[in-house]
């Protein structure tokens, strides 16, 4: 299941407190055919150090079935990188960068998805969709306004379990906590939801990284879903062209 | 104790100079063994440390030679289960600075996944004060130009995050940004800190290597086991990949590196017997000086035992004095050693080091202490038995020296012609290795058990002509020698030994370079070298082989061979393998042939049906014409024949040559090392050049060496091999010069009675200079002339031992007739200086002193 993309949809109501229909439900009112923002990141550093970075997304096709290009578009240093990320139903996405500079794609190996994304506070894998049948669900508690949800995947993951808080109104994640065999590893906060063509979505999601206590926040402008979109602009050739 | 506190030190204290000089020998042997030892253990330390720096958790790592592999086989590792982590690697030595003498170790990383094998720590990554150093990826990952260096090397060249380092790179003049720089500790410490790290895929392009990786460095899961893993790469891989633990490049170097300090160690023993002999001739002066002392002690109640302990005790301590200095000459040696060791190590094996501290091992000095101990042990047994033997009734009489009786001369004859005999015989069996060296040493004790004999009787040859230019003073110098061959047959044995060492290198250097001359004239013929570097051993750049058209356009040039040369296991060996299209150098270049037809053996290479082989290898690897050789390829493995075996100098480790198109096949790699170039008969060389230069030397990196200046640099490259040989062929003469003050010392001493006396009797002080210097000519005369002769027999075993375990080069004997020459001189006048002191101190002493001397 997505960590970071799952967030990105929108919820729709709920109408069980199973915790796998919980989840079935979150994917349910996030679904679109297409969506589309511009992202502005900014990762500050233990130091306070920020680095700021913008860059396009766009996704066709809807849940555990979609395919996404993610391309920087500022500073100038890394303007024209992109990724594409291809998932599947049934197993781990397959992802490819491409740096314009070198003119070389990359493909993504599943051993670096737990590396961090471009020196994000995300890791690949966090890019990524999983399906609700990769994962064991439980109910760890009903905490008034929101479920607490323990999901342990059933393939590999660089995660042994994730705690998933969501809210019983909307169905939107609020915070994940993400933990390795050492422990936490990381937490991602939702923010400053809002309804857009009818689905709830977080305008700012916030990651901290515990071992390097570092945040990245990412900020969604100009966010729209169901544009027409063709399954050509996803493909490696696509990938390929620049901006 | 008491006895050493009471005569020995006395007796030390009055010789000093002389007791220094014994222990020369000690010094030079203990001083080469500690030297090259230390220098090549030092380097595989280097090594080791940089492949274990560098190779981080890597449990295993895979190559293909250093021609690479393609990019397709990561995945490949990647897909298997056994593998937790698999990053690819490229690795590089650059020179940089203004005069480009230092080398930066260029480390080419896929930045996404190499932290799981390595880690970076960047400075002002975890600390909020370091404004200057964020880590960025994308930015790094996004431009090419980005370099990551050590602290290290930052602060040495005043390098800050965002600082620029230009570089001549395939594509032309770029200037590099650095957008990171490492903590010391861990990787950064690689190659002492003289390490950058640069993306993987700018580094292909930076060094021209297409999209292939030089190796792909594994960590396992944690329930894996390291065979099961190998085993299941290897099957998945195929034979033209290696599959081993990082550690196992260190072990190849060792068994290279092992060969080399073979040379040394002989080097090494032949200056322990040298000092072996001085050591025994003192003793031997020592025992016969010291009679009456001997004599008292004895009278006084004193054992043999005790007598012959105290000599012992005596040399032990001389031995100990010349070791540890010899330890600490060895050091000072190892400094200058490690850099040339190293060069072979990064020329050999592509992975650069620098050798920093040198490592002391105590287990040597252990070693060196015991060698250098029992040396003079044994060279003092024999004085030391003299010593107890002496009879205390006589030995308190005035005069009487012992000679050498013509019994003792007899049986050692008798024991020279036995071990000579032996020495042809075990010749004889030299195909069984150790043979040669029992030989070799069974010669050696037969020319120095010859040596009394034939001093004797050159002394004799010589008396004529002494007596013949001063005939007093000629006649009395020939009778000094004459009628005490025990005094100074342990100084001409040294002597002789030191000047056939000097004789040895000096033949051995000769006949290497008159040998690598002959094959330059032959196998170095074109006009110019077309080159990634200023020299031909790099091989980090290579060029793409679309530039031999480009080459050949360009007026004046008539012909253009592109040479591709990668190593390669063969044999368990890394053995270089030269790609070429050979019926275009077969018409240029015949090298001689060892084994089968010339004519045939370049066809069938050309047709791609077989391989040629240097006389090298051949030797090395025991390979002969006919055998089929499986040359590892990422395809698997290249099975040709041998079709030829020719004198080919081009490599230590050996060389084959395969038609280059079967080499593109194999080994999917059309990229070029060296394009030989023929200019056309009537056309300006230089123009040429500079027509080349302007054509293609702003594109991309590319140097034009005249044929001059390739065969000046491998001759360079063949001076620094013998520059090592020259320090050793300074001391050895040192030590003859020594040998010989130290016996005309001891000879003045040992005579002072019998000068005081030609004084009493009206000799003339003049008269007795003359005396003991022509007695130091005729010594150095006596030894040159055994030296030369000996020198003959070494050089024909040095030459045999490099040729059967060393380099595998047959190479012509040639003995250096220049190099003898220049010994007469030397040695002579070295003589006659060595005597001034000696000579002066007889006509200046006591005329009283000296009558009642004995």
């Amino acid at each position: 299941m997505s960590k970071l993309l799952l967030f990105l949809l929108a919820v729709a109501p709920a109408f069980a407190q199973d915790p796998r229909q919980i989840i079935l439900e979150v994917q349910k009112r996030q679904r679109s055919e297409s969506q589309r923002y511009e992202g502005t990141l900014e990762v500050i550093s233990q130091g306070n150090q920020v680095a700021t970075k913008r860059w396009l997304y766009q996704r066709i096709g809807s849940f555990g079935n979609s395919k996404a290009i993610l391309r920087f578009t500022a500073p100038a240093e890394v303007k024209g990188v992109g990724l594409l990320i291809v998932n599947h139903p049934d197993r781990a996405s397959d992802q490819w960068m491409w740096r314009p500079a070198i003119g070389r794609d990359q493909r993504i190996a599943l051993q670096d998805r737990s590396t961090r994304f471009f020196g994000t506070d995300f890791s690949f894998e966090d890019l990524e969709e999983r399906d609700v049948d990769q994962y064991d669900y439980k109910l760890l508690a009903d905490e008034g306004a929101t479920w607490k949800i323990e999901s342990r995947p059933r393939k590999s993951s660089q995660y042994s379990y994730s705690y998933f808080w969501i809210k019983k109104d909307n169905y939107t994640f609020v915070r994940i906590e993400a933990y390795s065999k050492k422990g936490l590893v990381r937490t991602i906060d939702y923010k400053d939801y809002e309804q857009i063509k009818g689905i709830w979505t977080a305008r700012v999601t916030e990651v901290y990284d515990v071992a390097r206590k570092s945040r990245t926040i990412l900020k969604y402008e100009k966010l729209d879903y169901n544009l027409p979109m063709k399954d050509d602009d996803f493909t490696l050739q696509a990938l390929r062209r620049e901006l | 104790m008491i006895l050493l506190r009471l005569i020995s030190w006395p007796y030390a204290r009055k010789h000093l100079l002389r007791w220094l000089l014994t222990t020369a020998g000690i010094v030079l042997g203990v001083g080469v063994f500690v030297g090259m030892r230390t220098a090549n253990k030092s380097v595989l330390a280097a090594f080791n440390q940089t492949i274990d720096r560098i190779a981080g958790s890597a449990q295993l790592q895979v190559t293909a030679g250093d021609a690479g592999f393609g990019e397709e086989v990561l995945d490949k590792v990647r897909d298997l289960p056994e593998v937790r982590a698999a990053a690819p690697v490229i690795e590089a030595t650059v020179s940089y600075g203004e005069t480009a003498q230092s080398n930066l170790l260029i480390l080419g990383v896929d930045m996404l996944g190499d932290r799981n094998i390595r880690n970076y720590d960047l400075e002002g990554e975890d600390d909020a004060d370091q404004a200057q150093a964020i880590d960025d990826p994308l930015i790094f990952l996004a431009q090419p130009d980005s370099l990551m260096v050590t602290k290290k090397f930052a602060e040495e060249h005043g390098l800050k995050v965002n600082s620029r380092l230009p570089m001549r790179t395939m594509q032309g003049d770029r200037t590099f940004i650095i957008r990171g720089i490492m903590k010391p500790g861990g990787l950064a410490n690689a190659f002492g800190g003289d390490l950058a790290i640069m993306d993987i895929y700018a580094a292909q392009k930076m060094f021209g290597r297409g999209q292939k990786f030089d190796r792909i460095d594994i960590a396992l899961p944690e329930e894996t086991r390291l065979e099961d893993a190998t085993a299941k790469l290897k099957a998945a891989l195929g034979p033209g990949f290696q599959v081993e633990p990082p550690s196992s490049r260190g072990e190849q170097f060792e068994s290279t590196s092992r060969m080399y300090a073979l040379a040394s160690n002989i080097t090494s023993v032949f200056a322990l017997f040298i000092g072996m002999f001085i050591i025994y001739n003192t003793f031997a002066i020592a025992v016969t000086e010291r009679r009456s002392e001997i004599g008292i002690l004895r009278a006084l109640g004193a054992t043999r035992g005790q007598i012959r302990t105290l000599f012992l005790v005596e040399s032990a301590l001389a031995g100990l004095a010349g070791t540890f200095a010899g330890v600490a000459f060895g050091i000072v040696m190892a400094r200058a050693m490690a850099g040339y060791i190293g060069g072979m190590l990064t020329e050999i094996y592509g992975v650069a080091q620098s050798p920093g501290d040198l490592t002391l091992d105590p287990w040597l000095i252990g070693a060196a202490v015991a060698m250098g101990l029992a040396t003079s042990l044994v060279a003092a047994v024999i004085p030391a038995r003299s010593a107890a033997r002496v009879d205390p009734v006589k030995a308190l009489q005035k005069g009487g020296y012992q000679t050498l009786s013509e019994g003792e001369n007899r049986v050692r004859r008798r024991w020279a012609m036995a071990f000579g005999a032996a020495s042809v015989v075990a010749f004889a069996f030299s195909r069984f290795g150790i043979m040669t060296y029992v030989g070799y040493l069974l010669a050696i004790l037969a020319a120095v058990l010859l040596s009394p004999a034939l001093s004797f009787w050159l002394s004799r040859v010589l008396r004529p002509f002494l007596a013949g230019v001063r005939p007093v003073e000629g006649a009395l110098a020939a009778d000094s020698l004459i009628q005490a061959p025990r005094r100074t047959s342990g100084t001409i044995a040294a002597l002789m030994l030191s000047i056939a060492l000097v004789i040895s290198l000096g033949g051995l250097a000769r006949s290497s370079y008159d040998s690598l001359a002959d094959w330059m004239r032959i196998a170095l013929n074109p006009d110019f070298f077309v080159t990634t570097a200023e020299t031909l051993s790099s091989r980090s750049f290579v060029f793409p082989g679309s530039l031999a058209d480009g080459l050949r356009s360009v007026e004046g040039v008539t012909e253009v061979q592109p040479v591709r040369s990668v190593r390669t296991m063969v044999k368990n060996a890394p053995i270089m393998l030269i790609a070429g299209d050979i019926g275009m150098i077969a018409k240029r270049v015949t090298l001689p042939a060892v084994e089968g037809d010339p004519q045939e053996m370049y066809r069938l290479a050309a047709e791609e049906k077989g391989v040629v082989v240097s006389a090298n290898f051949a030797r090395l690897h025991d390979a002969h014409l006919g055998e089929v050789l499986d040359i590892p390829a990422p395809d698997g493995d290249l099975r040709l024949p041998i079709v030829g075996v020719v004198d080919d100098y081009s490599d230590q480790q050996g060389t084959l040559l395969i038609n280059r198109s079967l080499y593109i096949r194999y080994w999917h790699d059309d990229a070029v090392n060296v394009f030989r170039v023929y200019v056309n008969p009537g056309a300006d060389a230089a123009q040429v050049r500079q027509r080349i230069l302007n054509k293609f030397g702003s594109q991309q990196r590319l140097f034009v060496l005249t044929n001059r200046e390739v065969r000046d640099f491998i001759t360079r490259l063949t001076d620094q091999w013998f520059g090592l040989t020259n320090v050793q062929t300074a001391v050895a003469v040192l030590v003859a010069i020594l040998g010989i003050v130290n016996a005309l010392t001891v000879s003045i001493t040992d005579r002072r009675r019998e000068l005081g006396v030609l004084q009493a009797v009206g000799g003339l002080r003049n008269q007795i200079r003359h005396t003991i210097w022509m007695e130091a000519v005729a010594i150095g005369i006596i030894g040159v002339a055994l030296g030369a002769a000996f020198g003959a027999v070494q050089l024909f075993y040095s030459i045999e031992i490099a040729r059967r375990d060393l380099i595998g080069i047959s190479i012509h004997y040639e003995y250096p007739f220049q190099t003898a020459l220049i010994l007469i001189p030397v040695i002579l006048g070295s003589a006659l200086l060595a005597a001034l002191g000696p000579a002066e101190s007889a006509v200046r002493g006591s005329l009283i002193e000296a009558l009642e001397y004995e």
